[in-house]
């Protein structure tokens, strides 16, 4: 019920379009722009009810209600927010580097939306079904890093430049247990592409057997998200806002809601494609189609983050990279160790 | 065991989450205040005898009183409390000898102009001056003397 409503609507238009006597050249990349403005909305609308979800869950974990007055239990909350952003000005301080300080929060976005093109959403759900997907998605989303730079270096502001520099220290420094966590799945299932990862968890989920990969994926990426208690990069009690300081109206929120939001998608849908068995369906509930399980899956791994960021303090600066080198990447790199002695003995011992 | 500490937050913050809520819904709900809170200010007109005390105790200048001899005894017609120089320190309803000054627990007093914020508590004018019958000749006699005899007393 519902498992191919998406598969088959692209196949129908597919139809439709070459029906219309357009040659397979436009008719691919038609489809291909339609994949990409559905991927544009999806995280759009997305962004707007995790903001609104923040909210909640923020205000539940310190027992208020949260935002209630807009619409139905305040659901209306986020569309304010987005129509207040985009009525206000958007303040261009003195001297500042004028290309690059706009260019920042319209790249920005670019990387989140490009890495869901090889997301798989469900069965036969994905944009573009790349044999080296995961490489792809790792490399473009170590992409925002650059752009982070730029707003920060572009704002002529000391609170910018000092975030600007947190910025690239902390993802640069977390980049790394990030792949190398991802890298005991890579060896277990030996492919790059994540339909087929997706596959090779049918029997165990690789949370189960990848359990020390999952707990340092899930810690890098909270840190790559840049979120509490990772969020040295805002640290509103040290440097304003770091590197989004001088940004107002829609620059911001490209930054704080749209990037932010988009990122802690792709953060959770990887997770969820790695070590939680994407689309599968848990205990045979098969009826229930795939994509809703990726989405619920999505939606708790997302859950867990926020829960996270209401919970912890910020951590200081050392600890952070000491956190990151002498802790996160020895232990990812035992984790390949031991994972390669695994392979080893059970192929050894022919199991 | 290393991370104990982060699983008792992350328990706390979930406890939390599904706890009882803490917020009341504002404007359409609100919380009695203490029945000691500094709130609006509440005067009892029959006790007061238009003294003064609280005038001469305010550190700001926040009341203004109007008053006139009605009789033997002082009237007052016009009380105003500048609310928006108010401190709330409550050295007037201290001050007060006839318990006639209180304070409430009403707390919303903001308005939307600043003019608009002083509290009038008392505005009348003040009656006219009973004719009481020791009084009345007293009167007359007095009237008299201004019309007639002041050109003597002057001479």
């Amino acid at each position: 019920m519902g498992e191919n409503i998406f598969v088959d609507f692209t196949a129908w238009l597919r139809g439709l379009i070459s029906g219309l006597g357009v040659p397979d050249l436009f008719n691919d990349i038609i489809l291909m722009i339609v994949k990409l403005a559905a991927i544009i909305v999806f995280i759009a609308l997305n962004a707007t009810w995790l903001v609104y979800m923040e909210r909640k869950i923020c205000a539940y974990i310190q027992s208020r209600v949260g935002p209630r007055h807009h619409g139905p239990v305040g659901l209306l909350q986020p569309v304010f927010d987005v129509v207040k952003l985009m009525t206000k000005e958007i303040v261009l301080p003195k001297n500042v580097d004028l290309v690059v300080f706009l260019l920042a929060p319209v790249l920005i976005v670019v990387p989140p939306i490009v890495a869901y093109s090889v997301l798989p959403f469900g069965k036969d759900m994905v944009a573009i079904d790349m044999n080296i997907g995961l490489f792809f998605l790792v490399a473009v989303t170590s992409l925002s890093t650059i752009m982070f730079w730029m707003a920060g270096w572009a704002s002529n502001n000391k609170y910018s430049l000092v975030g600007g520099m947190r910025v690239v220290a902390q993802m640069v420094s977390y980049e790394l247990p990030l792949v190398l966590a991802m890298l005991g799945v890579v060896m277990i299932t030996g492919t790059l592409n994540l339909s087929e990862v997706v596959n090779a968890q049918k029997n165990v989920w690789f949370i189960f057997a990848q359990p020390i990969a999952f707990l340092i994926y899930f810690i890098a990426g909270v840190a790559e998200t840049n979120r509490p208690p990772f969020d040295l990069v805002e640290g509103e009690s040290e440097i304003i806002a770091g590197p989004y300081t001088e940004y107002a109206g829609m620059g911001f929120a490209m930054f704080y809601g749209l990037a932010e939001f988009a990122n802690m998608m792709v953060i959770s849908a990887m997770c969820t494609v790695m070590f939680l068995g994407g689309w599968l369906a848990p205990f045979g509930l098969t009826f229930i189609p795939s994509w809703v399980w990726f989405f619920l899956k999505m939606y708790l791994v997302i859950f867990i983050f926020m829960w996270v960021r209401w919970t912890f303090p910020r951590i200081r600066v050392d600890q952070l990279m000491g956190f990151g080198w002498k802790v996160l990447v020895p232990l990812s790199l035992a984790n390949i160790f031991i994972t390669g002695t695994g392979m080893y003995i059970y192929r050894a011992i022919g199991w | 065991m290393f991370g104990q500490g982060l699983l008792k937050g992350l328990e706390i913050t979930w406890g939390r989450l599904f706890g009882k809520k803490h917020t009341v819904n504002y404007p359409y709900k609100r919380i009695e205040m203490f029945p000691r809170f500094h709130g609006r200010f509440q005067l009892d007109v029959d006790k007061c005898i238009a003294c003064g005390l609280c005038v001469n105790a305010c550190p700001n200048k926040v009341i203004e009183m109007e008053r006139e001899k009605v009789g033997k005894k002082q009237f007052l017609t016009k009380y105003v409390m500048r609310i928006e120089y108010c401190l709330f320190c409550g050295l007037c309803v201290e001050s007060c000898n006839r318990d006639a000054l209180r304070f409430t627990n009403v707390i919303d007093m903001n308005q939307y102009r600043r003019k608009w914020v002083r509290l009038t508590l008392v505005d009348r004018p003040a009656p006219e001056a009973e004719e009481t019958p020791e009084e009345a000749p007293a009167k007359a006699a007095k009237a008299e003397a201004a019309a007639g005899k002041a050109p003597d007393k002057e001479g």
